[in-house]
């Protein structure tokens, strides 16, 4: 009975201690210990096409000679403030042998064409930022605000090759290839 | 003459005697003493509340729109206290001067504390999005708090973890951001 008073009185004591400290106590603040922190936020430009190969049976002097299946280019970017406009563009490394036999014989840039998102079909003679001179197109220009720094879009290409134009009518029966390049530009 | 040549015996011997008595009074003088000046001594151990940090600096490297971006380093912040009051409670935070600018790139493009993030100790991760003792508002977070009861000794360990969320932000650009994240402790 002694000791559970004596416990009471004790737990009391301490509980008007600890009132008592609190109350009274200032805060006491230790000095600032800082941190650097670098975040760095890398450009990127990328482009993904869902195929990379298209086959193509030409009808001689035809101008309908369509790609075997569409390539949807696929560009992502994550860019500088100071970027105003991402630009895709489809070329060929030269105008006038975009396709060849390897025998001398070929079709040109004029002669190939692409419809952009279901646009209309346009031959690729423009210079644009890469390839040759007269032997591009430019599928896209995508201004670039605050909205849209970081962003995708994607281009869905349709492919004809156009027999009718020049001595194309007289084009020998051969295999042609050739490499289309896709590629994206961050500009200025 | 007999009685005079006695007396002056006599006579020379009580003035041998009073000078014997007078030369030794110097021997057996009381001691002096000055009075007693008091020093009073007065020594203090002084509170203290004191945060370490095993490194100062974290680099990230982040991809556009991602969640998770964690920090290149955990860092380990100890605090260590002796404090007056038997009763206290000593808490840690951690916090940016500004809610809206954790992270900048100096161009008006801004990583704000609600998307930077901290696990301590293991724990999930939790933006700094609190008001605590120091700090901008809502751009604090309290990383842990310990009672002080009747040892006013010791010390504890924060080891913490960090990770930048982009999801919020998809339209951050491309570039450095910098910040200070600052560790600090209060006792109250």
């Amino acid at each position: 009975m002694k000791t559970g008073r004596l416990i009471r009185v004790v737990a009391v004591m301490l509980g008007m201690a600890c009132v008592a400290s609190m109350a009274s106590a200032q805060a006491l603040n230790s000095g600032a210990q800082t941190i650097a922190l670098n975040a760095n936020l890398t450009e990127s430009l990328t482009v993904a096409l869902s195929a990379s190969a298209v086959n193509f049976t030409l009808a001689a002097g035809s101008a309908t000679n369509a790609g075997s299946t569409n390539i949807t280019a696929t560009t992502t970017w994550a860019l500088k403030a100071s970027r105003t406009a991402v630009a895709v563009d489809a070329y060929f490394a030269s105008a006038a042998a975009a396709l060849t036999d390897g025998a001398g014989d070929n079709i040109p840039s004029s002669a190939f064409f692409i419809a952009d998102n279901g646009g209309a079909s346009t031959a690729l003679i423009n210079t644009v930022a890469f390839g040759a001179a007269n032997a591009g197109l430019q599928l896209a220009n995508v201004p670039i605000t605050a909205a849209n720094r970081s962003g995708t879009r994607a281009d869905v290409m349709a492919f004809n090759i156009n027999l009718t134009g020049g001595t194309l009518p007289q084009l020998p029966a051969a295999t042609y290839t050739g490499t289309l390049n896709i590629q994206a530009q961050a500009t200025p | 003459m007999r009685l005079r040549r006695q007396f002056g015996t006599a006579a020379a011997l009580a003035l041998a005697a009073a000078l014997l008595v007078a030369s030794g009074t110097p021997a057996r003088a009381q001691v002096l003493n000055s009075a007693a000046s008091p020093i009073a001594l007065r020594a203090v151990l002084s509170q203290s509340l004191t945060v370490t940090l095993s490194g100062n600096a974290v680099n990230f490297n982040l991809v556009s729109g991602s969640a998770n971006n964690p920090g290149s380093t955990s860092i380990t912040a100890t605090t260590s206290w002796i404090l007056q009051t038997p009763v206290a409670i000593v808490s840690l935070y951690a916090f940016f001067a500004n809610a809206g600018s954790a992270l900048t790139d100096g161009a008006g493009d801004n990583i704000p504390s609600a998307d930077f993030q901290i696990s301590d100790n293991g724990g999930a991760f939790t933006a700094l999005t609190n008001t605590v003792p120091f700090g901008g508002a809502n751009a604090g977070l309290t990383l842990g708090q310990t009672l002080i009861l009747l040892n006013n000794r010791g010390s504890r360990t924060d080891v913490m973890k960090f990770n930048i969320t982009l999801s919020p932000l998809p339209n951050l650009p491309a570039g450095d951001y910098t910040g200070t994240l600052t560790i600090q402790a209060q006792a109250i």
